[in-house]
C-alpha cells in the first residue's frame, strides 16, 4: 500500500546559503516542489486506492500553504525557473498541483480545526487578501490573536478580480473560509480602517498591540498623457478594469451584457487581458489597445503572460500593440472613440515614461472604453495614518515591512508593491515572522536573510516532452467555466516522473516518507544516555537539536526537518548518548546472505 | 541432479519494483529477496559475495533506461552487469547466472514470475562448479 508519513518532510532550513533545486528559490514561498513531485509519480495507478496519498500530500502542502490549491489554477511561477525548461519544456507543477487540488479542495471543509492555544498578543490585520490571510494563518499558529478588519463581506480580496474560467469561486470561496476556520482567526465584515471612528488609535486602545496592513490597491489608476489626466474618463460607457471585473465577480453583470457592443480594453497586463476575456464571454466585440510591442522578449514588451495572449487571441479579441491613448471621445455625455497615436518607447532609463509620434494617429470607435492601467492603492488612508514619507511614498522598511514611522505597524503584500498571489503571502509570512519578532522583542533581522544557490539540471540520456495542456475549444469556451482541463491521475504520474530532481538529497525527504529508506543519515539520542546537559543546541548550527521534556526528565532531540547530519552534536556530547544511524541496506543484504550458507 | 534447487538472490529497485504491494506478503513469495533504494547502489563486490556465500544465481530489477530516480543508477548498474559477466566467465561462473531486467512493475507481482523462470534456467545449468 502507498504510506506515506508526514515525518522526514522537508522545509526549506534557514541557512545561510543552500543549493536547492531552482523552482524552490523561484517560489517565493519556497515550497518543497521536488517532494511534491516524486510523491504523485509514485501514486497508485487507480484512482481509489491514490486518494489517500493525495491526501497526505495535500495535508503536508497545507501545512504551510494553505492556499496550495489556488496556486494550482493561477501561479505556476515555479515553472518559468525549472531546468526542464531548456530541454523541451518546464515540468507542468501548477497543473501537478491543480490536479492535487481537484481531489483535495472537498476535504477541507472536513479538516479539524487547528488546537494550537492562542495565549499571545492579539494583532489587527488590514485586509482579508493573500497578504493578510496567510500573516494571521502564520501568527495563529505561533499562539498569536490575529483579528482580519475585511472591508468588503468576504474574504480574499484581489483573488476574486480572477475571472472564473481562470480560478471557480467555489474553490476559492471554501479555501477562504476553511483557512479561517482551521486557524481559527477572527473576521470582522464590513470593517473599514480608517473611517469613521476605526483608527489605529482605537486598535490600540482595544488591546491590539500590533498591526498589520495589507489593504492592497482599491483603486483603479486613472488613463494619463504625458502629465495630465486624458479627459473624457467621466463619460457614459467608460470604466475601469478592477471595478468591473469586482461587478462581474458579484454577479452584478448580467449574460451578454456586451451583446452587439465594440468594446475597448486600455491595458498590457494580465488584469487587462482578464478584462477583454471575460468582456468577450459577456458577448462584446472586443479590442485590446496595448502601449507595448508584441515583443516580450524586449524591455517594451507586452507583459501580460503568453498564455493569456494567446487564449485572447483564440477567442476572437483584437489585439493593437504600442498605442497609446491621446484623446477619449463621446457625443452627448457617451464614450464614442479614442485617439490612438504611435508608442515609440515605453521605458526609458528612469522606468515609465512612454513617448509617441502624434503624426501616427489612429482613431478607434467603439461603445465601451475600459481602462485597465493598474491600480493605486488609498494614499487618503496612508498619509491619514502618516504612513508616507516627505515624497509621498511607504515608509516602509523593505526587509522587515516595519513602518520607519510607527514600529508596531507593519506594511505588505499589493498595498506595498503589485504583484502575484503568492509575492503577498510571502509578505504576509514576512510581517508575521517580524510582528511576532516584535512583540518578543526579538532581533528584527538577526537570521533572517536567505541566500539560496540554484543546481543545475542533471544529465540524462533522454529528456521527455511536457503533457499537453488541453483546453477547450475556442469557440466552445465563451462561458466562464474553466478552459483549462485538469490532469488525469495517469497523467500526472507521468507528468510528475518528467521532474530529475535537481535538487540535494536533503532538499525532498520523500524516500523517508514514502518508507523506501528509514532514515537519512540521521542523528540518533540515546535517551538512556542522555543528561539533558544542552551541550548539543549550542554545537548545532542548524538549530536542530532541542531540549525537550519527557517524562518529567530532560532531553535532547533533534529536529529532522533541519538536521543536516554534520555530526557536530555527536563530536560534541560528553556522555556519548548521540549518535550516527546509517540506513539498513548493508543489514539486510548480509542477513539474506548468511541465510545462503 | 534433478532434485537440484537453485538459491537465487534477487535485488530490486525500490522506485520500479513493488513499491505499491505489501512488502511482507512479497517477501514470503519471494526468497532472499533483497529490495534496495536504487540499482545503481548495487556494488559488484554484493553480487560477487552471493556466490561467496553459496547463491546460484543473482536477479537485479532495475528501472526502465531513461527512468531512473537518482538519473543513472539502473545504467550503471547495467554497466557493471555487463563488465561483471566477463570477469565471472574466468572464474567458470556462467554469465547466464547474472541478469538485469529493466522494467516497472509497482504492484510487484511479476517479481515471483521473474524469479521462477531465471531459476528454471539455472536448474539447466545446475549448481556453480567450484574451482
Amino acid at each position: 500500500m502507498w504510506q506515506s508519513k508526514s515525518t522526514g518532510g522537508a522545509h526549506v532550513e534557514e541557512a545561510i546559503k543552500q543549493l536547492l533545486p531552482p523552482c524552490q528559490i523561484k517560489c517565493p514561498i519556497n515550497e518543497d516542489i521536488q517532494r511534491t513531485n516524486v510523491l504523485i509519480s509514485l501514486l497508485p495507478r487507480d484512482i481509489e486506492s491514490a486518494k489517500q496519498g493525495i491526501m497526505q500530500i495535500g495535508d503536508y502542502l497545507y501545512e504551510k500553504n494553505p492556499f496550495f490549491n489556488i496556486c494550482g489554477y493561477i501561479c505556476g511561477l515555479c515553472e518559468l525557473e525549472c531546468n526542464y525548461k531548456t530541454k523541451g519544456g518546464a515540468i507542468r507543477r501548477r497543473l501537478l498541483k491543480r490536479f492535487l487540488s481537484d481531489h483535495y479542495t472537498d476535504s477541507l471543509s472536513k479538516k479539524e480545526e487547528s488546537t494550537v492555544v492562542k495565549d499571545k498578543e492579539n494583532v489587527a490585520i488590514m485586509g482579508g487578501g493573500p497578504a493578510g490571510l496567510m500573516c494571521a494563518y502564520i501568527l495563529s499558529r505561533m499562539g498569536y490573536r490575529p483579528t482580519i478588519f475585511e472591508s468588503s463581506n468576504r474574504l480574499g480580496g484581489a483573488l476574486w478580480l480572477i475571472p472564473e474560467y481562470r480560478l471557480p469561486q467555489s474553490v476559492l470561496n471554501t479555501t477562504v473560509e476553511n483557512l479561517v476556520r482551521i486557524a481559527g482567526i477572527d473576521v470582522k465584515y464590513g470593517a473599514k480602517i480608517g473611517q469613521d471612528k476605526l483608527t489605529f488609535e482605537r486598535l490600540r486602545i482595544d488591546g491590539y498591540k500590533a498591526i498589520f496592513v495589507a489593504k492592497g490597491t482599491p483603486y483603479p489608476r486613472v488613463l494619463t498623457f504625458g502629465k495630465d489626466t486624458v479627459p473624457g474618463q467621466d463619460l457614459s460607457g467608460v470604466m475601469y478594469g478592477q471595478t468591473f471585473l469586482y461587478e462581474v465577480s458579484h454577479g452584478n453583470i448580467e449574460a451578454n451584457y456586451f451583446q452587439n457592443k465594440r468594446v475597448i480594453v486600455i491595458g498590457g497586463g494580465n488584469v487587462a487581458f482578464d478584462v477583454a476575456r471575460t468582456a468577450r464571454r459577456l458577448g462584446g466585440e472586443v479590442t485590446l489597445v496595448a502601449l507595448e510591442s508584441e515583443d516580450k522578449t524586449s524591455r517594451d514588451g507586452i507583459p501580460a503572460d503568453e498564455d493569456e495572449i494567446r487564449g485572447a487571441w483564440e477567442e476572437g479579441i483584437k489585439i493593437i500593440h504600442s498605442r497609446g491613448v491621446q484623446k477619449i471621445t463621446g457625443e452627448r455625455g457617451r464614450f464614442k472613440g479614442i485617439s490612438s497615436p504611435k508608442c515609440t518607447s515605453v521605458f526609458n532609463e528612469e522606468g515609465f515614461n512612454p513617448k509617441f509620434d502624434l503624426d501616427d494617429c489612429i482613431d478607434l470607435t467603439g461603445d465601451v472604453l475600459i481602462i485597465t492601467v493598474g491600480q493605486t492603492p488609498d494614499r487618503v488612508f496612508l498619509q491619514k495614518e502618516n504612513l508616507l514619507d516627505e515624497r509621498g511614498r511607504l515608509a516602509v522598511d523593505p526587509f522587515t515591512l516595519q513602518s520607519l514611522r510607527n514600529s508596531s505597524v507593519f506594511i505588505g503584500g499589493d498595498v506595498r508593491r503589485i504583484g502575484f498571489m503568492v509575492e503577498a503571502m510571502r509578505e504576509g509570512i514576512e510581517a508575521a515572522e517580524s510582528i511576532h519578532r516584535y512583540l518578543r522583542g526579538l532581533n528584527m533581522r538577526e537570521g533572517r536573510k536567505r541566500d539560496y544557490e540554484k543546481f543545475d539540471i542533471p544529465e540524462r540520456y533522454e529528456y521527455k516532452s511536457p503533457t499537453d495542456v488541453a483546453w477547450i475549444p475556442p469557440e466552445k469556451r465563451l462561458h466562464f467555466q474553466m478552459f483549462e482541463r485538469g490532469l488525469s491521475l495517469q497523467e500526472a504520474i507521468e507528468e510528475a516522473k518528467r521532474c530529475v530532481t535537481c535538487g540535494p538529497c536533503v532538499s525532498c525527504k520523500a524516500c523517508i516518507s514514502i518508507g523506501f529508506e528509514k532514515s537519512l543519515y540521521a542523528v540518533e539520542v540515546d535517551e538512556s544516555r542522555c543528561s539533558g546537559c544542552g551541550t548539543c543546541v549550542y554545537a548545532c548550527n542548524y538549530d536542530s537539536a532541542h531540549l525537550v521534556e519527557r517524562d518529567g526528565k530532560i532531553l535532547s532531540s533533534t529536529d529532522m526537518f533541519r538536521c543536516k547530519s554534520c555530526g557536530m552534536c555527536v563530536a560534541a556530547c560528553p556522555s556519548d548518548a548521540r549518535k550516527m544511524v546509517d540506513d539498513n541496506t548493508y543489514e539486510r543484504i548480509d542477513k539474506v546472505f548468511a541465510s545462503l550458507d | 541432479m534433478s532434485n537440484f534447487e537453485p538459491k537465487l538472490v534477487c535485488f530490486s529497485c525500490r522506485f520500479g519494483w513493488g513499491f505499491l504491494g505489501n512488502e511482507a506478503e512479497l517477501s514470503s513469495q519471494i526468497k532472499n529477496w533483497i529490495p534496495i533504494i536504487c540499482s545503481g547502489k548495487l556494488d559488484t563486490a554484493h553480487i560477487v559475495d552471493a556466490f561467496k556465500h553459496g547463491a546460484d544465481g543473482v536477479l537485479v530489477l532495475g528501472c526502465p533506461e531513461g527512468e531512473c530516480h537518482y538519473q543513472d543508477g539502473n545504467y550503471e548498474a547495467k554497466k557493471r552487469i555487463y563488465l561483471l559477466h566477463k570477469v565471472l566467465a574466468s572464474y567458470g561462473i556462467e554469465p547466464d547466472r547474472v541478469r538485469i531486467e529493466m522494467s516497472l512493475d509497482p504492484e510487484g507481482k511479476s517479481i515471483p514470475k521473474l524469479v521462477k523462470t531465471m531459476s528454471d534456467t539455472i536448474k539447466q545449468l545446475g549448481p556453480v562448479k567450484k574451482a
